[in-house]
């Protein structure tokens, strides 16, 4: 049988957890030395070769070909694969690294609490100041998707790769989509968020290539025992 | 498959030229717009779904420019830019590619655009029809036969509205949320019983204006929370929308019949000829009945066109997915292997170049014929 590449997260949390699960599931995942630690190998499973990759790497690799599974967050995968790719699909969620992709605005918006009294807000915005809201995220795909979902148009989204929060605050956007696990980090930066702002309960998961799916259902069952062992 | 033969070339080359020789033989002028356009002409008029699907790049300077996704938003431009006084009467037919993502993350697409764009004139429903009229030739000058024409008409559902005793704040929201379907329904749901919208989490701050002098209420409540404020949104933007929340709580209901009027006239749809009888079958009252007639005279001016309505279609909901009409909407579509395939499509915008410049609403009605997907249909 063909082997089969499995993208891992490279650093962080996320590495951390995904190794402990292995682990439980009786396939610890071991660095080869001679590959400056960016290739690997599952415990007691030869069908599969690890590549160590960044999150994003992992969606963008999986989406080329080349790679056939990976454990990457479900808000980097979905933000990188289009809905209509039938090509890869979620084989299991994992539980770890949960957060919320949400919608927020400032808090002293007191006049805003659901998306569609944001609509009203950005023709009221392009109206008296002459240019369009401005929604800091690095979730292009995901907010046009939901937004375009609850009918909320004329926003431009500017690309924020760090710090999404402080947007508003400092003047670069008018309100943010981003990742939160508590809603403290928000808080702090006197944004809320939505009532129905609620874009995606993400968490790691492990995701293959449909063409592999075959290869990748016994790994995704064994997680599933060490999931609920 | 990338690129295109000789013949290919020859035979899309053959088929353009007939379409254009339609547009410049009834007298419209054949410019080239820029392919290469500013972005945020595109952008800050549409919003970020056009942008979503446009080619957007940068210049060394760091300005954002774009592929055109189409070309009306350049032609317009085209004008603005020569026409000595643009309100002045101007007929200008184009043909060149235009640029766009399919869908998100999908790989661009060029294709040909060939249209006119026909600027300030002064009998509306006679240039609608010959702009019709002009897109059928042209389409069978390219050797396409067995064309069906599609109408819709905005104006016609904005006369309604305006029709009907509500605060206009509400028939302002209606009309913007006339695109999207689901937001409009929710619209007239929440109209219906704005007296038991449920509560949120900013009721709150209604309940703080309500019966005080809102922009001092405003502050007040945001300085009792200790909220910074931030953005470019001013206590009074914040204290307008909270005062109309306020004023809903308290707004008479939409009437059912009035709901049960709109949901008919938008379930409209038939033959061109028979809408005019369906919709004298509605309670609309003065306003409605002017754009009856409006319609009554179109239906006049196609049949002038030597055109048959007998055998055009009407459908009250073409057109919610294109934002910039303003009126009628058409569409011609021609039978292809497996569905009928959308070759042509058009309507009058007239808000379109005082958006983007011009010192006054001006008149304007276009085509566009997608040259490949006419090619495709071809025998």
């Amino acid at each position: 049988m063909k082997t089969l590449t499995l993208g891992i997260p490279s650093k962080g949390r996320l590495m951390e957890a995904t190794a402990e699960l292995f682990a439980r599931a009786g396939h610890a995942v071991e660095r080869n030395g001679t590959d400056r630690g960016y290739r690997g190998t599952l415990q007691g499973w030869p069908g599969i070769e690890v590549a160590f990759l960044s999150a994003s790497e992992i969606a963008s690799q999986l989406r080329a070909g080349k790679i056939d599974l990976g454990v990457t967050g479900e808000d980097v995968l979905r933000e990188n694969i289009a809905p209509q790719d039938s090509g890869i699909r979620i084989v299991q969620r994992l539980g770890f690294g949960p957060a919320n992709v949400v919608v927020a605005v400032p808090c002293c918006w007191l006049d805003v609490a659901a998306m569609a009294d944001l609509d009203e807000v950005a023709e009221q915005f392009y109206r008296n100041h002459g240019y369009r809201l401005r929604v800091a995220t690095k979730y292009r795909n995901l907010t046009r998707r939901f937004f375009a979902e609850k009918g909320v148009s004329g926003y431009r989204i500017v690309e924020s790769a760090g710090a999404t929060e402080g947007a508003p605050a400092a003047g670069s956007a008018e309100l943010i989509v981003d990742i939160t696990t508590t809603g403290a980090t928000l808080s702090a930066n006197q944004l809320k968020i939505l009532d129905d702002g609620l874009i995606l309960e993400s968490c790691a998961v492990l995701a293959c290539r449909t063409a592999a799916a075959q290869g990748a259902a016994p790994l995704a069952e064994k997680l599933r025992t060490a999931l609920s062992a | 498959m990338p690129g295109r033969s000789s013949q290919e070339r020859e035979a899309l080359a053959r088929q353009n030229a007939a379409i254009m020789a339609v547009f410049e033989r009834a007298g419209f002028d054949h410019i080239a717009p820029d392919i290469i356009q500013p972005a945020d002409i595109f952008l800050e008029r549409s919003g970020e779904d056009i942008r979503a699907r446009t080619f957007v790049f940068n210049d060394p300077d760091g300005n954002e420019l774009c592929l055109r996704p189409d070309l009306t938003v350049p032609a317009c431009r085209y004008h603005l830019s020569h026409a000595g006084d643009p309100a002045r009467e101007t007929r200008y037919c184009y043909l060149g590619p235009a640029f766009r993502f399919p869908d998100e993350l999908l790989s661009p697409q060029e294709f040909h655009q060939a249209g006119v764009e026909w600027f300030g004139g002064t009998d509306p429903v006679g240039a609608e029809a010959r702009v019709i009229k002009l897109t059928i030739s042209a389409l069978e000058a390219a050797g396409l036969s067995r064309l069906q024409v599609m109408l819709g008409d905005l104006g016609l559902f904005n006369a309604l509205l305006a029709d009907m005793p509500m605060p206009d704040r509400w028939r302002r929201r209606l009309r913007h949320q006339f695109w999207r379907p689901a937001a409009f329904r929710a619209l007239l749901e929440h109209f219906a019983k704005p007296a038991q919208a449920k509560r949120t989490s900013i009721s709150e701050n209604v309940d703080a204006v309500a019966g005080n002098d809102a922009m001092a209420a405003t502050a007040a409540r945001l300085a009792q929370l200790a909220i910074p404020r931030v953005t470019d949104r001013s206590i009074g933007e914040i204290a307008e929308r909270l005062v109309e929340k306020q004023a809903d709580r308290s707004e008479q209901p939409l009437p059912a019949a009035m709901i049960e009027t709109i949901e008919a006239y938008l379930a409209m749809e038939g033959v061109l000829a028979d809408i005019p009888a369906k919709l004298a079958g509605l309670s609309g009252t003065e306003k409605f009945a002017g754009a009856r007639a409006w319609f009554e005279r179109r239906i006049a001016a196609l049949e002038d066109q030597g055109l048959n309505p007998r055998r055009m279609q009407f459908n009250a909901n073409f057109g919610r997915d294109l934002e910039y009409y303003t009126g009628l909407v058409f569409q011609v579509e021609v039978e292809a292997r497996n569905a009928p395939l959308v070759v042509a499509g058009g309507g009058r915008y007239d808000d379109l170049l005082r958006d983007l410049g011009a010192p006054s609403r001006i008149p304007a009605v276009g085509c566009a014929i997608h040259a490949e997907r006419v090619k495709a249909v071809l025998p």
